[in-house]
């Protein structure tokens, strides 16, 4: 078998409270395959975020180790993983993250810029991104000038705009209304299933942890079991 | 990335515009301050080593008897000499400032190869007895030509029958020197000296300009001229054309210290509103450089990204900045020509306003820069938009 996409690894987080430590993970250990959707739900602060971030390398563990498309994140410094990033990470957060005073457009264009694609290329490659995500006629609409659920469908062509091997989203749909939501989710599974991509989507909405082939369950620094459902996400 | 420099200063235009103009304004102030003080040094350094100034010990306002001229020309080592008297008069308003001189046309023209009076104006000068030649900047002001009947009115000489003095224009000078400026009116002394004698009056004179040659022993030649007049009736005292200059302009106090006090108020004054500018843009960016770090750009990039902003502001006001003090340095030339003649912007001023730009940009924007640089993403993204 392949080495897995994710590889985490007596994974420690705490934070430092006031004089107490909080420990949100606890020598946490799991792998996640190439090319899978996997939810990860839990109650609030149950440090499903946490967990994300490190995942995707903007934070930093106090112990254990991770392995991410291929990378051993520990041995990157901070521009190496700055780059590393860029280039096989795509991020989606709850509150959608886009530049206010950049359109649609160039929001998308931005991560491209990290790259060595000319200015033309950059430009039809987002294009192409906003279309896939059903927005090719907002492409110079500023993000106040879209509804939540076409701010998310933004993010989102953002984050796959640079072909990254690994989809990260946080609470993707915990600010939309359940039609906005259901096209975040339509998206985020035809990501998976055509372009391959491995998804992990945090959430705590059981209906949008359906769409995933496998849930991840983390409960106070541990995880809890973890269920399979190529089945019912093929269904849907 | 330049998208998002210039995208982020439009976000708030006023604030960039308030910005730019204030860094404007005071880049121009500054190019003005110093031009004035260049303007001086170039004054100063113009000032010819073979002329030496006589005039009363007493103050530059009392006169000297007219017969000193010719013993002054027979001290030794002086080859040429003219006298000067200020006249005082005004033409139309007495708002209308400008010096008018009573001289030796011909001495005048002999000691002062810088004043250069265009076409036949010595010589006519030499025919007209009631005739003048002015600076170019006054005839311009004016417009006189050659052949116009100024009148002037007379404040320390009153015209002997009541009206006003009237001269006619023969020649119009430019200075080659910085330090002989051009809005000055020069008239013949002889005109001068028998227009009062009908009424009774004996002019005096206020200065004596003496020429000396190339390699002349010049102390000797200002103690033996002081020592001709030791006992009387009037003490002389004497100086070369430059401790003459440098002394007139300390009459106005240490202008050069003084402009550097208010250049230096301005310089901070501006940097403060840049600072704060710039605080203020960091701050509401701080979530955005944590959405730049999450899509890979390092935090270097994020340096750049706010201290672009902040050197793109300042340099935009820097360049507008000189670009009016340069528009504008023919104005100040005829404005200020009176007080600083020759006024003029060096190239070093432009340089020290684009070094200062510079400067300033870096001082404005690095706490913010060095701010976003740092900031850990996680925590970054957690602030509030
Ligand atoms: N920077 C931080 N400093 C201190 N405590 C933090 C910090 N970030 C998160 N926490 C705490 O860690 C716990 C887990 O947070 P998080 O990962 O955001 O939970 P979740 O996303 O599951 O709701 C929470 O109790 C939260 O308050
Ligand atoms: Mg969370």
């Amino acid at each position: 078998m392949s080495d897995p996409m994710i590889r985490v690894r007596d994974l420690s987080k705490r934070y430092a409270r006031g004089g107490e430590t909080l420990t949100v993970l606890d020598r946490l250990n799991l792998e996640m395959e190439e090319g899978r959707f996997y939810a990860l739900m839990g109650p609030s602060g149950s440090g499903k975020t946490t967990l994300l971030n490190l995942i995707g390398g903007l934070d930093t563990p106090d112990s254990g180790s991770l392995f991410v498309a291929g990378e051993d994140l520990a041995r990157l410094s901070g521009a190496e993983l700055a780059h590393w990033r860029g280039a096989s990470v795509g991020f989606v957060f709850q509150g959608f993250n886009l530049i206010p005073v950049l359109t649609a457009i160039e929001n998308v264009m931005l991560p491209l810029t990290l790259t060595s694609l000319s200015k033309a290329q950059r430009r039809k490659n987002a294009e192409t991104a906003l279309r896939l995500v059903g927005l090719g006629d907002r492409l110079d609409h500023r993000p106040r000038q879209l509804s939540g659920g076409q701010e998310q469908r933004v993010a989102i062509a953002r984050a796959i705009v640079t072909d990254p091997k690994v989809i990260l989203a946080d609470e993707p749909t915990g600010d939309l209304d359940r039609k906005s939501a259901e096209q975040v989710l339509d998206l985020l599974q035809r990501l998976n299933r055509e372009f391959k991509k491995t998804i992990l989507m945090v959430t705590h909405d059981p209906h949008a942890a359906e769409r995933a082939q496998s849930v991840v369950h983390l409960d106070k620094g541990q995880l809890g079991r973890i269920e399979h459902n190529d089945a019912g996400a093929a269904a849907r | 990335m330049f998208k998002l420099v210039v995208q982020n200063l439009l976000r708030h235009p006023l604030r960039s515009i308030l910005t730019v103009g204030s860094v404007c304004v005071a880049v121009f102030l500054l190019c003005l301050l110093r031009s004035i003080v260049t303007t001086m040094n170039a004054g100063l350094e113009a000032a010819s080593a073979t002329r030496l100034v006589a005039m009363s010990s007493i103050s530059l306002f009392v006169d000297m008897p007219l017969s000193y001229q010719d013993k002054i020309a027979r001290v030794e080592g002086v080859e040429d000499i003219v006298k000067w008297q200020w006249f005082g008069a005004y033409y139309q308003s007495p708002d209308n400032f400008f010096g008018q001189f009573a001289v030796d046309p011909e001495r005048m023209r002999a000691i002062y190869p810088e004043c250069q009076v265009e076409a036949d104006g010595w010589e006519r000068l030499a025919r007209t007895r009631n005739g003048c030649i002015v600076g170019y900047q006054l005839a311009d002001q004016f417009g006189w030509k050659v052949g116009d009947k100024i009148p002037m009115i007379g404040a320390l000489f009153p015209h002997p029958s009541g009206s006003a003095w009237e001269f006619e224009l023969v020649g119009v000078y430019r200075s080659t020197q910085p330090n002989f400026d051009n809005r000055t009116m020069f008239f013949r002394w002889d005109f001068f000296e028998e227009t009062l004698k009908s009424d009774g009056q004996e002019p005096g004179v206020g200065v004596f300009v003496m020429k000396v040659g190339p390699g002349a022993d010049v102390p000797r030649i200002l103690s033996e001229v002081e020592a001709l007049f030791e006992n009387g009736p009037m003490r002389v005292k004497c100086d070369t054309e430059s401790e003459f200059t440098r002394q007139f302009m300390s009459m106005m106090g240490d202008i050069p210290m003084f402009l550097g006090w208010i250049g230096t108020g301005v310089l901070v004054a501006i940097l403060l509103g840049a600072v704060n500018t710039m605080l203020m843009a960091g701050r509401e960016q701080i979530h955005d450089v944590g959405i730049l770090k999450a899509l890979g750009f390092t935090d270097g990039d994020s340096f750049r990204v706010l201290i672009s902003q902040s050197l793109f502001l300042c340099t935009l006001g820097g360049a507008a900045g000189v670009g009016l003090a340069l528009l504008t340095a023919g104005f100040f030339e005829v404005v200020l020509g009176q007080f600083f003649p020759g006024y003029h912007i060096a190239p070093s001023t432009s340089v020290m306003a684009v070094v200062v730009t510079v400067l300033i940009g870096f001082a404005a924007g690095i706490v913010p820069a060095w701010r976003a640089k740092n900031m850990r993403c996680v925590e970054a993204l957690r602030t509030g938009v």
